[in-house]
């Protein structure tokens, strides 16, 4: 084992002093946890946002049983369910990787934060936030392009049409 | 490099990111032996174990620049021992069996630092006996000689359920040593 040991000092000493491994610099880690941050706050208000936003498509198709159900399926605009769970991804891939979880337990984090996302999305669609959003900005052009492709109606969810009535 | 003996790890730190990366074979030689005990009781494998713990080293120095200089670095270190043994072992789950034995050569030195040699030879036999989420704490505990709160950095979890699974595993190793 003392043969082992030397072996271990001895060959990353080695590999230090011929420059095979660096250290990084302190810059890289500052960036790093700025990146992190900044992608961590990004993820959770897009994803957020994406889930008031699947809410309100759906709110969108009114209360017809059989050809509500199909007109959601056909309609639905899946692509925000990709990119929301794409945006869960990455968020979750950003909290193992920056292992800065202090003490807490990964998957408790993961949790919270799924949570999070959901009930904020579903507060911001109770109190039509997602709606005042689409009205400005570049949602505007991304939920008219999904109402005209979609066929439908700004006027057709009550809500949203006192909000449009509001600008 | 005897005068920097008693320098704390933190200190020694300090000099290798601003001065001098020799300094970092004597944070090496503090921590060789016990991370090589440490990762041997979590996959029993000798060979491998070498390789993670040189790897440890390379890892550490690497992302030296990260640690945090406020916060204790034997934790840091654990911590990253413990990743990448655990990263392996799910690797290599069938190659690495949990049961298999493996003890210190008979002329070796590492023992010698214990004073109660016997009895922690017997402590790690029935520690590879018992599920890892125990054993690992206990280990950390009367082995390693930890407290609760760098056993609760290293695991990532929190004081008392440290404490808890210290507890539990003392209950369930007494009975497997009693069993032996």
């Amino acid at each position: 084992m003392s043969k082992e040991l030397k072996n271990i000092k001895d060959s990353v000493m080695n590999q230090i002093h011929g420059g095979e491994v660096k250290m990084k610099p302190k810059i890289y880690f500052i960036i790093g946890s700025i990146l992190t941050f900044i992608g961590l706050i990004s993820t959770v208000i897009f994803s957020t946002f994406l889930v008031g936003l699947i809410k309100f498509s759906l709110r969108t198709h009114g209360p017809m049983g059989q050809y509500r159900f199909d007109e959601i399926i056909s309609n639905f605009p899946w692509w925000t369910t990709i990119l929301a769970i794409f945006g869960l991804i990455i968020g979750i891939w950003l909290i193992r990787r920056y292992d800065f979880s202090y003490k807490k337990n990964p998957l408790i984090i993961i949790f919270v934060f799924i949570i999070t996302i959901i009930i904020g999305g579903l507060i911001i669609d109770t109190f039509g936030l997602n709606e005042r959003l689409i009205q400005r900005g570049p949602m505007k052009t991304m939920m008219g392009n999904y109402n005209k492709g979609n066929n439908i109606q700004n006027n057709q969810g009550l809500k949203f049409k006192i909000y449009q009535n509001n600008f | 490099m005897t005068e920097y003996e008693e320098l704390t790890d933190e200190e020694i730190i300090k000099k290798v990111r601003t001065s001098n990366q020799d300094f970092y074979a004597v944070i090496i030689d503090r921590y060789q032996k016990k991370l090589i005990r440490y990762i041997n009781n979590l996959i029993k494998n000798e060979e491998k174990t070498t390789d993670i713990v040189q790897e440890t080293f390379i890892k550490a120095y690497v992302n030296l620049n990260s640690f945090n200089i406020e916060k204790k670095f034997s934790s840091w270190i654990y911590r990253i021992a413990h990743n990448l043994a655990i990263n392996l072992a799910k690797k290599y789950q069938k190659e690495i069996p949990l049961s298999e034995d493996w003890d210190f050569k008979s002329n070796d030195d590492i023992e010698k630092d214990f004073e109660e040699k016997e009895t922690i030879e017997k402590v790690e036999k029935c520690l590879k006996e018992i599920p890892i989420i125990y054993s690992e704490p206990l280990s950390l505990y009367y082995i390693d000689e930890k407290s609760y709160k760098e056993i609760g950095d290293i695991l990532k979890i929190p004081d008392g359920t440290v404490a808890i699974r210290i507890s539990r595993a003392k209950k369930i190793m007494q009975k497997i040593c009693q069993k032996n």
